[in-house]
C-alpha cells in the first residue's frame, strides 16, 4: 500500500505539476502584462482554490467532470485523471502568483530593447522573458508539486479512495490512521514531511539566487 | 542613409507633447530639462508610445502615420535605442548579447572590438563597469544594423573621463554607420561636444532647433534647460601661465590656465550673471576681456533681464531692468562685455 501511494502520488504530482506550469506561466503572462478591464477579478477567480475549502474545489469540478455535468463526457471522475486534475486545479494558483511576479519584475524596456534588435513578441518571450522569469517560474514550480503532492481534499472528491487506482499518499495516511495502522501512518507522513522539506529548501535556493 | 522626420502631437494625462522636427544622418542632440518630453519623444520614435495625431518616417519609409492608419511595430523599425542604464540583457554575456540582434553577416567579436570592449566578450553585465556596459550596449544597437540610433542619457551616469571617452567613440560610431543619432542628455557640454545640430524642448515643445552652438548661445530664445549660463565651444590658441586664449567662433576670449593642448576643442561655460556691460570702451579694468558687440535681442528673465549681444560668438548677459533703462540698451545698441578670465569654467 505504502508503495503504490508513494509511486501514484509522484506520478500524480508530476503530470500536475507540468500541466500547471504550462498553463499557470501563460496566465501568470497575461496578467503581468499591461492592465486590462476585469485583471484584478481575473486574478481573484484564478486564486480561489488557495482560499476555497479543498472540498469545494472538488465539488465544483466533480459538478463540472461529473457524469451529468457539461465534460461528463469525458469520464474523468474516479480515475488516474481525476487525480491529477484536482491536483493540477490546487497548485495552479501558486504557479500563477509566481509566474506573475516573476514577470513584472523584469523591466519592461527590456521587451523594447529586444523588440528594438528586430525580435518579435514570440521571439522575446522565448529568449528574453522566460530566461529572466526562470527562478521564479521554477519556484512556482516547486511550490506547485508540493501542493499537488499534499493534495487531499478535492482528490477525495473528484478521485474518491480507491487503493491502487486513485489512493494517493495523503489518502493512505488518512485511511492508515482512520484503521488504526499507526506504523503505516507515520510511515507515510515521515516520508511526505521529508519531500516537502525537500521542495522548500528548494524553493529558498532559487529565491536567494535572484537577489 | 535616410532622414528621420517626426511631426507629432501625444497627450498623457496633463502632459501634452506637440514636436515637429528633422534629424538628419549626423548626431543631433536633444537638451531639455527633466519633464520636456525628452524621453517620452524618443518612445514614439521608437513605437512604444503611440502618437495621438501625425506622422513619423525615415526617408520615405512611414513608421507612423495616424492619417492613414500606419504604426509600424517596434520590431520592424530598424531603429535601435541605448538606454541610460545600457539595459543589456543579464541572461547574456557581452557577447551574446551582440549577437541578440546582430545583422546577417555581422561579427559580434568585431563589434566588441570597435567599441573597444573585445577582451570583455564572456562577461556578464553584472561584472562590467558601467563604461563597458555602454560600449557593449553601443556595439549591440549598432550590431543589427538600424536606419537611426536613439540615446537616453546614456552617459549621464558615467565619470567625466569615461563620458568623454565614450562621446568621442561616439561621434566616430556615427560617422562610421551614417545614419541619424538622437541623442538625449541634460547636458548642454556634452551636447557642444558631440552634436552638430541641437533639438531644444520645453514642456513637450520644440522651443530652438538648429545648429548646437547657435541653439545653446540663447540666439533663439531662452531655454530652460541651458538656463542663463553661456556654452562656447572653442579652438585653444595659446595656453601659458598668464592664462589661455579660445577662438570661440571669431571671438577671442582670454581664460584662466586651461592645461589643454593648442588646437584642441574645449568647451566653455560662463554664467550670464558674470558679464559686465558698458556702453563706451572702457581701460584700465582688471577684467582680461573687453569685448565689441552688438545687442541682438532683449529676453525678460525671472527679475532681470536678459541681453543677447553678437560678438561675433553670441553672449549673454543678465542685468537689472534699471540697467537696460540707463544704459538704453535696445537692439542694434553698440556695447561692451567685460568678462573676468576666471569667470570661464571648462565644460570639457
Amino acid at each position: 500500500m505504502i508503495a503504490s501511494a508513494l509511486l501514484l502520488s509522484l506520478v500524480v504530482a508530476s503530470l500536475a505539476t507540468a500541466l500547471a506550469v504550462a498553463l499557470g506561466t501563460a496566465a501568470g503572462w497575461f496578467l503581468a502584462r499591461r492592465p486590462f478591464a476585469g485583471r484584478e477579478l481575473v486574478d481573484a477567480l484564478l486564486s480561489l482554490p488557495l482560499v476555497l475549502p479543498p472540498t469545494v474545489t472538488g465539488y465544483y469540478l466533480l459538478v463540472v467532470l461529473g457524469r451529468k455535468g457539461p465534460l461528463g463526457g469525458l469520464g474523468i471522475p474516479f480515475t488516474l485523471a481525476a487525480c491529477v486534475v484536482a491536483a493540477t486545479v490546487m497548485a495552479f494558483p501558486l504557479v500563477v502568483r509566481a509566474a506573475r511576479v516573476a514577470f513584472e519584475e523584469i523591466d519592461p524596456r527590456q521587451r523594447l530593447a529586444a523588440a528594438s534588435l528586430g525580435h518579435g513578441s514570440v521571439s522575446t518571450l522565448w529568449h528574453v522573458e522566460l530566461p529572466l522569469a526562470r527562478r521564479g517560474l521554477a519556484a512556482g514550480a516547486a511550490l506547485g508539486f508540493a501542493r499537488a503532492l499534499g493534495e487531499f481534499g478535492a482528490t477525495l472528491m473528484l478521485a474518491g479512495n480507491i487503493p491502487g487506482r486513485t489512493q494517493t499518499l495523503p489518502l493512505a495516511i488518512y485511511e492508515a490512521a482512520m484503521t488504526g495502522e499507526k506504523p503505516a501512518a507515520l510511515a507515510l507522513s515521515i516520508a511526505l514531511t521529508a519531500v516537502s522539506v525537500i521542495v522548500l529548501l528548494i524553493v529558498g535556493r532559487l529565491g536567494r539566487g535572484r537577489a | 542613409m535616410s532622414t528621420l522626420h517626426a511631426d507629432i502631437a501625444l497627450t498623457r494625462g496633463e502632459f501634452r507633447l506637440e514636436a515637429a522636427f528633422s534629424v538628419p544622418p549626423g548626431i543631433t542632440t536633444v537638451v531639455g530639462v527633466s519633464g520636456a518630453g525628452k524621453s517620452t519623444l524618443l518612445l514614439s520614435l521608437l513605437g512604444d508610445q503611440t502618437p495621438s495625431s501625425g506622422r513619423i518616417a525615415l526617408g520615405d519609409r512611414a513608421l507612423f502615420d495616424a492619417a492613414k492608419g500606419i504604426d509600424v511595430p517596434v520590431h520592424e523599425r530598424r531603429i535601435g535605442i541605448v538606454f541610460q542604464d545600457a539595459l543589456l540583457f543579464p541572461h547574456l554575456t557581452a557577447r551574446e548579447n551582440v549577437a541578440f540582434g546582430l545583422a546577417a553577416g555581422g561579427d559580434a567579436n568585431a563589434w566588441l572590438e570597435r567599441v573597444g570592449a573585445s577582451a570583455l566578450p564572456t562577461r556578464r553585465p553584472v561584472d562590467l563597469s558601467g563604461g563597458e556596459r555602454q560600449r557593449v550596449a553601443l556595439a549591440r544597437a549598432l550590431a543589427a544594423s538600424p536606419e537611426a540610433l536613439l540615446l537616453d542619457e546614456p552617459f549621464s551616469a558615467l565619470d567625466p573621463a569615461a563620458r568623454a571617452s565614450l562621446g568621442t567613440l561616439l561621434v566616430a560610431l556615427q560617422r562610421e554607420s551614417g545614419v541619424p543619432f538622437v541623442h538625449v542628455t541634460h547636458d548642454p557640454g556634452e551636447a557642444l561636444r558631440i552634436g552638430e545640430r541641437t533639438i531644444a524642448l520645453d514642456h513637450g515643445r520644440v522651443v530652438a532647433e538648429g545648429r548646437t552652438s547657435e541653439v545653446l548661445s540663447g540666439s533663439l530664445g531662452r531655454i530652460a534647460a541651458v538656463g542663463s549660463d553661456n556654452w562656447l565651444r572653442g579652438t585653444v590658441l595659446e595656453d601659458g601661465p598668464d592664462g589661455s586664449r579660445v577662438d570661440c567662433g571669431g571671438t577671442v576670449i582670454v581664460t584662466g590656465r586651461l592645461h589643454r593642448p593648442i588646437g584642441d576643442t574645449v568647451v566653455l561655460m560662463l554664467p550670464a550673471e558674470d558679464v559686465l556691460l558698458a556702453r563706451g570702451e572702457i581701460h584700465g579694468t582688471s577684467a582680461r576681456n573687453i569685448l565689441a558687440g552688438r545687442v541682438v535681442s532683449l529676453d525678460e528673465a525671472d527679475d532681470a533681464i536678459d541681453v543677447i549681444i553678437a560678438t561675433p560668438a553670441k553672449l549673454r548677459a543678465r542685468v537689472t531692468r534699471a540697467a537696460v533703462s540707463e544704459l538704453a540698451l535696445a537692439p542694434g545698441s553698440r556695447v561692451w562685455l567685460l568678462v573676468k578670465a576666471n569667470a570661464f569654467r571648462v565644460a570639457g
